[in-house]
């Protein structure tokens, strides 16, 4: 890690690390003065020992901490020892006032430890194992004072000096020293200060109510803290208030230090492993991160070590995902420049070290993946294409696969016309595939090549992406073999759920395998935290038994639950498998099994996978939920999840939202609110072509639905084929098949039923090849409607084809589908010459009174109306008059509901209100 | 390694100060001015008190090289007593006793005459009584360079002179601390941050002085100073225009307030009277901002009046050579050098000339010059630099940059020449961290953002390489080998993006394209693809070009080729003829095919003229 750095070794002296050392010679005292320890028992002894080892370890800021916080953790660890032990740390500091005393300090230091050396043999002393994470610390310590300079041994003076004046002076000293730091408005900043100390203190407070929940938050150190963010997480307390606590204490740091030098940066390894974590938290959180305090933090970074490139990254990463392209762009560029690669980059390690070139096919790489976050396809198309090139000409086979999985991503999630213009540029991509292979062609090309490369390469966490890619390309694209002649041209051209699911298992079943060995992973900084928490659970419970009986009891056992040893991206990985199968379970037709994948994604993988993802979980529980619940019980749980992301940017809740309101409007009969919303949807997406085209679509196919709803077919036929035709253009099968049901709907509604025919046929065929189950039953009734209008003869018909799609719709479709089939059963009956309703009425009363409950949930007004209307008939026709008042007064209210909406409008209006303010 | 403390300016106007109040001689200066101005007499030359002001530039701001120090000569080219001018005089001497030379006995008590022009110097009366041992006491440690000892003699003092030297000893010696610790400091990520203590302190100090009027333009130059260094940019600059404005001489403070000018609006936005020593800092300024026109036509309005002002010269030297008029540059630093021949300043931009001229005796006698007089300065080291890389020992060569760059790490140009070292060394990683650290100390510097897109140019990163050229192109919107650069990027291999390159080479050719790249690229490229009219357009251009500039080469074969069937293909046989007859006078494969051409067309033309007669029988 600290290797790629110019002098990696180096190793500065600080104040912090002379208090630590003299922390070490009373945990390790000198056999000498045979003074007995302090320490009552052998588990306050370890306590100070684990202290120290996590002291040594913990990355969980930039900066050391002052002896004033030093302190206040000796203390919370501890009893009446720890009082002992910081008394004599702060007298053993302030004594240190001649060049001589650091001299015999560190001398005295080297007694404590042990090894091969002369005393080794001696009975009864506690040694330190030179070799151990303490004993290497004291080793580099005294190894460093030795190689000091006289300057540098009178700097340290000076430097301990402040360090001890500081944790006397309060706080209002060095604020005043603070104020002229910034502009005239040193009053502002005051107040500023106020205000993070206020926050920082309520926050407290905060933590101090909570004490039932989490009692230790006070007394165990910092690192600690982050220990219960995942926990909490888990329990879905807010994120924010935490991370809140957590960057405005390190800010707080910023404050109250003034220029003068006192603040000192940790190892360099505890500074690469914060970064680090702090990457993976950003990456996590997305634009929900804070912002200007990280920055803030950076800044202080780079004036302290400006050596330290990977603030750069860190910038551009902080930037990324706050959607500014221009600065992540100049921070990318400047990172590679600086460090040509060769720093800090997870796949860096695994090759050879000591290149001179450069590795500078990683920053194409990134920008590549930039390129592609921002929506820019050629841009990102054309940068990856370079990768590929430059990766190859420098044998760099990781970064190449890792670039062909990218170019894979880029391709399947963005659509492109026409690769030739694009891909035809570099010739890599040209010459191996030749022009005439289509682009779907191309990618799959792409994904087996990637999938093999890293295969080889036993990059198992990219082919574990590279499995969900397949699977993800599998479920929407029918395989057809790339050559179009020989034997095997009459294979079926369908698609292959098994496959799918084949890739999917693979994809997991390589994720638990990595857990067992982990080794390439988890490395320095992040290994290390997670080995420090794994340390410090049993040691923070057994004093906090010891400390505070009573509110500990209840929470003892979370003490003991083991973190996850699994890397974070690994759980990340198999977090959107599971994502994935509940997409595909969705287009396959099975409710149950997609609500249960998305509900362990969310329930499992909350704390490990990206806020995006978690958010896609809640989205299509909220879908499932508007779809077999109606839209009141959707709309409840839309408000959970709303406030939950609201910080993201390009929100899928946010198009969810809409999503709902133009559903329920348009079943509500409110068409212009429905046409509003629907151009919002409209207005989110890209104006790129090829960007977000599924989005656009949806927005077209709903312009549509508006469109048919308000009897405009001309215009809503017109937006079909548009829609029709885009679909066509960039691959997208499953809305093509969705699309021609929509057309055979649009000719249903016209009145003109045996150009619809044609159509639904179709509809249906494709939704064979893609064996999506659940929109095929959809086509059969739309088709089986079809019959029915064109009139009674082909009633017969219409209810086989009904009753073939009745198992598979009452099992897995939501209300509006189940309805509508319902309905068409009593239709069908109604309409069959040969059906009289004396015989049995109920076979035609229950469908219509099953069909009627549904849709007054689903606020259906129309379909409701034509369900009671055909319900008073019959009950006319049966003679049961009160029954047929009943529904007829029903059939009015539904009918006066949709022509005034307006009485619903109150509803409708309050979640727009609050969208508005977006 | 030289130290960057040095004497500071506002002394020296501290010291003509002293002689403003006992002699007057600073009224006899402004008066004489007045006099000079009615009188229209052009052998006058002011002369200007602030000469040490590049090494205290240096010392006030350590950080900022990136601006060329300005010059520490006399504005005047007068002749200089050598009798009087010897080492041991102090700089200080030397400014008054030549104002003494000049004005001797003959001076006016009167105020000056130039109304709201010219502002007077400030009178101190207590001045008078300030003068004390105490002072004079502290004046000598700080010339021994105690600048603490200094201050601690004058803790009790109350006169403004005293108070300034006080607070300026107090600064330079938290200046020398943190030049010190910066280097005992160094971390393993690199420096940590040191800084002057004494900001916080000096700056509660000069602010209280300030509130209560009790500030002179030292104080307030001083208090300028330590406001920039403490970030507060807005108010640090009104207090440097109030400075200037109530003493116009410090042109350490001009050159501070000009280094807080990073735009032009900043620039206009300044209210400064309207004193003469405003066009010298104008003129600095527009350099600064990359204006060179303004800038030259600035300083060459100011040598009208500074006629033998070496200062002035090298300035427009310097502005030409960022028009890039090399003939200019070099005679004007060889005229420089005669006249000053010990001069090392500005004298890598010299280097730099005659390295792009090739001038290998030239610049070796200049690199053996400077090296004489003082080898630890960042331009000698740069100039022996640019020698070794002229000779083609590049590992020398980044020695001597390395060793420039020690002595001044925001050496700016030595970074961007590091860079170039490393590119001719193939150690592209090397270079592209050199160039770089140029863009960061300076943002603005095209040569870096010009050399970045060039090495990754050279590692087939075209694409990326695009971001570079097209920050620098937007730097030098005018320079036609940046637009070059470009199109040939685009044009490569990997990218073929020909459409680009053709605007690139479009605007290359309009920017005064000297190397004649752009046209026949265009030319070709718009042959290529297939747009024969714009082709044939492009040749004739470069035809007419090469003509007129008596150039010969493979072009005008290639040109002469083209047009020839282009015109015959579009029946203007006439043309087609005169193009061919051309080509006759060439040997090679051309000529044949031009005669084959010339036969084909009279054929043609033959058997049309034929036919016609053919049809129509006389």
């Amino acid at each position: 890690m600290a290797g790629n750095l110019k002098s990696g070794g180096a190793y500065a002296l600080t104040p912090h690390k002379v208090a630590l050392c003299a922390l070490m010679q009373i945990y390790v005292p000198p056999a000498e003065n045979a003074a007995p320890t302090p320490f009552s028992s052998v588990s306050e002894h370890n306590g100070l020992g684990l202290f120290l080892l996590s002291l040594t370890k913990s990355c969980d800021s930039v900066l050391e901490p002052n002896l004033d916080k030093l302190i206040n953790q000796l203390m919370e660890i501890g009893g009446l020892v720890n009082q002992w032990i910081s008394q004599h740390l702060t007298c053993r500091l302030s004594a240190l006032s001649t060049p001589d005393d650091l001299f015999n300090l560190f001398s005295g230091l080297q007694s404590v430890l042990g090894g091969n050396g002369a005393r080794s043999g001696l009975d009864d002393s506690i040694l330190l194992d030179p070799n151990s994470q303490l004993g290497i610390f004291v080793r580099r310590c005294v190894l460093a004072f030795n190689q000091l300079s006289f300057e540098g041994v009178c700097h340290l003076l000076t430097n301990i000096g402040t360090y001890c004046k500081k944790s006397h002076a309060s706080c209002s000293t060095y604020q005043s020293r603070q104020d002229d730091d910034f502009d005239n408005a040193s009053e502002e900043l005051m107040s500023f200060e106020h205000l993070l100390f206020g926050k920082v203190s309520e926050n407290l407070a905060a933590e101090t109510k909570a004490w039932d929940g989490f009692v230790f938050h006070l007394h165990a150190p910092r690192s600690l803290f982050r220990l219960i963010e995942g926990s909490k997480a888990l329990s879905g307390l807010d994120h924010d208030k935490e991370k809140g606590f957590d960057v405005s204490s390190s800010t707080d740091g910023l404050g109250t230090d003034d220029y003068s030098g006192s603040f000192f940066l940790r190892t360099n390894w505890q500074v690469q492993g914060y970064l680090r974590e702090q990457a993976d938290l950003i990456e996590k959180h997305g634009s929900s991160y804070p912002f200007n305090a990280f920055e803030s933090v950076l800044n202080q970074l780079k004036n302290l070590a400006p050596e330290l490139h990977r603030v750069h990254y860190l910038r551009y990463l902080n930037s990324l995902y706050h959607d500014d392209y221009l600065a992540s762009s100049e921070n990318l560029l400047r990172y590679f420049d600086y460090s040509a690669g060769a720093e800090g980059i997870d796949i860096a390690l695994s090759s050879f070290p000591g290149m001179s070139f450069g590795r500078y096919e990683i920053a194409l790489l990134c920008l590549g993946k930039m390129h592609c976050h921002f929506g820019h396809p050629k841009q990102a198309l054309e940068v990856l294409s370079e990768a590929v090139q430059v990766s190859q000409q420098h044998n760099d086979d990781t970064c190449l696969s890792y670039t062909l999985a990218a170019i894979c991503n880029l391709l399947s999630e963005i659509g492109i016309l026409s690769a030739s213009g694009m891909i035809g540029s570099s010739t890599m991509l040209a010459t191996t595939f030749g022009s005439s292979l289509s682009i779907q062609q191309q990618l799959l090309v792409l994904l087996t090549r990637s999938l093999k490369r890293a295969e080889s390469l036993k990059l198992t966490r990219l082919v574990a992406a590279n499995h969900l890619a397949m699977a993800k390309f599998d479920l929407t694209h029918v395989k057809r073999p790339l050559l179009s002649f020989g034997p095997k041209s009459s294979s079926k051209l369908k698609t292959c759920p098994s496959n799918v699911l084949k890739e999917l298992r693979l994809s997991s079943y390589l994720l638990s395998e990595f857990g067992s060995d982990g080794a390439p992973l988890t490395i320095d900084g992040a290994f290390s935290t997670t080995w420090l928490k794994n340390l410090k659970k049993p040691m923070a419970s057994s004093i906090f038994l010891h400390e505070n009986e009573p509110g500990s009891r209840n929470n003892t056992f979370q003490f003991g639950a083991q973190p996850s040893p699994i890397h974070g991206s690994v759980l990340h990985l198999a977090g959107s498998s599971y994502l994935l199968r509940a997409t595909a379970w969705e287009l396959y037709g099975s409710a149950p099994l997609a609500r249960m994948n998305a509900l362990v994604n969310v329930t499992c993988f909350a704390d490990a996978s990206s806020a995006a993802d978690v958010e896609l979980g809640y989205v299509k529980l909220i879908q499932s939920l508007a779809i077999f619940k109606g839209y009141t019980e959707a709309f409840n749980a839309l408000k959970v999840a709303e406030d939950k992301f609201i910080s993201i940017s390009k929100s899928r809740i946010q198009i969810l939202k809409l999503q709902l309101l133009h559903d329920r409007a348009l079943h509500q009969g409110n068409l212009k609110l429905a046409q509003r919303v629907c151009d919002e949807l409209g207005v989110l997406a890209s104006s790129v072509t090829g960007v977000d085209m599924e989005l656009k679509a949806e927005a077209c196919l709903r312009h549509a639905r508006t469109l048919l709803s308000a009897h405009q077919y001309g215009q809503a036929a017109a937006v079909a084929r548009s829609l029709f035709f885009m679909c066509h253009k960039f691959n997208l099968q499953v809305e093509n098949a969705t699309t021609l049901l929509l057309f055979a709907e649009i000719h249903k509604r016209s009145g003109s039923v045996v150009l619809g025919l044609p159509y639904a046929l179709a509809s249906l065929s494709f939704c064979q090849s893609f064996n999506l189950d659940l929109l095929e039953a959809t086509a059969t009734l739309t088709l089986a409607e079809l019959w029915l209008s064109l009139g009674s003869d082909h009633a017969k018909r219409a209810l086989t084809l009904v009753n073939r799609a009745l198992p598979i719709i009452l099992g897995h479709g939501g209300l509006e589908l189940c309805s509508r089939a319902y309905m068409a059963v009593a239709k069908c009956y109604l309409s069959d010459p040969s059906f009289s309703v004396y015989d049995d009425p109920e076979i035609v009363l229950d469908p219509l009174r099953q069909a009627s409950e549904e849709l007054e949930v689903l606020e259906f007004h129309e379909l409701a109306a034509e369900a009671f209307y055909l319900m008073a008939m019959v009950f006319n026709k049966l003679g049961r008059l009160e029954e047929r008042d009943e529904a007829a007064a029903s059939f009015k209210k539904q009918v006066s509901s949709l022509e005034n909406p307006h009485e619903e409008d109150l509803i409708s209006a309050r979640p727009r209100k609050k969208f508005r303010s977006f | 390694m030289r130290c960057t403390i040095a004497q500071p300016t506002p002394l020296n106007s501290i010291e003509t100060r002293e002689h403003d109040i006992h002699n007057q001689r600073g009224r006899a200066r402004v008066q004489s001015l007045a006099d000079y101005k009615k009188r229209g007499n052009r052998r006058w030359f002011p002369k200007r008190p602030a000469e040490a002001s590049s090494e205290s530039r240096s010392t006030s701001s350590p950080t900022d090289a990136s601006t060329p120090p300005p010059d520490a000569e006399q504005l005047v080219g007068i002749e200089q007593d050598p009798a009087k001018f010897t080492p041991s005089h102090t700089r200080f001497q030397r400014g008054s006793s030549s104002i003494r030379r000049r004005f001797g006995p003959s001076d006016l008590p009167s105020t000056p005459l130039g109304g709201a022009l010219y502002v007077a110097t400030p009178v101190h009366e207590e001045d008078d009584c300030a003068d004390s041992d105490f002072y004079l006491l502290a004046k000598a440690y700080f010339d021994c360079k105690e600048y603490r000892r200094a201050a601690h003699v004058l803790r009790d003092q109350t006169g403004k002179k005293a108070f300034f030297l006080r607070c300026y000893a107090l600064y330079l010696a938290g200046e020398k601390r943190k030049e010190e610790e910066s280097i005992e400091l160094e971390g393993p990520l690199g420096k940590s941050d040191a800084v002057n203590r004494e900001l916080t302190s000096l700056e509660n100090e000069l602010s209280k002085q300030r509130k209560n009027e009790t500030i002179d333009p030292f104080g307030l130059y001083l208090y300028g100073i330590v406001l920039r260094e403490r970030g507060r940019e807005d108010l640090a600059r009104t207090v440097l225009v109030e400075s200037v404005n109530k003493y116009p001489w410090n042109w350490s403070a001009w050159s501070e307030l000009q280094s807080l000018c990073s735009t032009i609006d900043i620039l206009n936005g300044l209210s400064l009277k309207n004193h003469w020593m405003k066009d010298f800092f104008l003129g600095s300024a527009y350099q600064e901002l990359r204006m060179h026109n303004d800038s030259l036509s600035k300083y060459e309005y100011l040598q009208g009046i500074f006629r033998f002002s070496n200062h002035i010269q090298a300035q427009i030297a310097k502005a030409q050579y960022s028009l890039r008029e090399f003939e200019e540059v070099e005679v004007i630093f060889e005229e420089l050098l005669r006249n000053d021949p010990y001069r090392v300043e500005d004298m890598d931009m010299y280097s730099n000339v005659l390295y792009a001229k090739e001038v290998f005796p030239a610049l070796s006698y200049l690199a053996h010059r400077v090296f004489m007089t003082d080898k630890y300065r960042p331009e000698s080291c740069c100039i022996i630099g640019n020698y070794y890389s002229l000779k083609g020992q590049h590992e020398k060569s980044v020695m001597y940059f390395r060793r420039a760059l020690k002595l001044n790490k925001n050496y700016l140009s030595a970074w961007t020449l590091m860079g170039h070292e490393y590119v001719e060394m193939k150690n592209t990683p090397a270079a592209v961290d050199a160039y770089r650290r140029a863009v960061d100390i300076n943002p603005c510097d095209y040569r870096a953002w010009y050399g970045l897109g060039q090495a990754y140019e050279m590692m087939c990163m075209p694409y990326y390489a695009l971001y570079y050229f097209r920050k620098s192109v937007y730097l030098q919107p005018n320079d036609s080998r940046l637009w070059i650069a470009m199109a040939q990027c685009y044009e490569t291999e990997q990218l073929r993006m020909l459409e680009d390159a053709i605007k690139c080479y479009k605007r290359a050719a309009n920017c005064n394209d000297r190397e004649a790249i752009a046209l026949p690229r265009l030319a070709k490229l718009h042959g290529e693809l297939g747009s024969f009219e714009e082709a044939a357009y492009y040749y004739k251009k470069d035809l007419e070009r090469m003509e007129a500039e008596e150039r010969e080469g493979p072009n005008i074969l290639e040109a002469l080729m083209f047009l020839a069937t282009y015109c015959k293909s579009q029946k203007k046989f006439e043309e087609a003829e005169v193009y061919c007859t051309r080509l006759l006078d060439y040997k090679g494969p051309e000529k044949e095919k031009a005669k084959s051409l010339l036969r084909g067309m009279i054929a043609a033309q033959s058997g049309l003229s034929s036919t016609e007669a053919e049809h129509f029988p006389p």
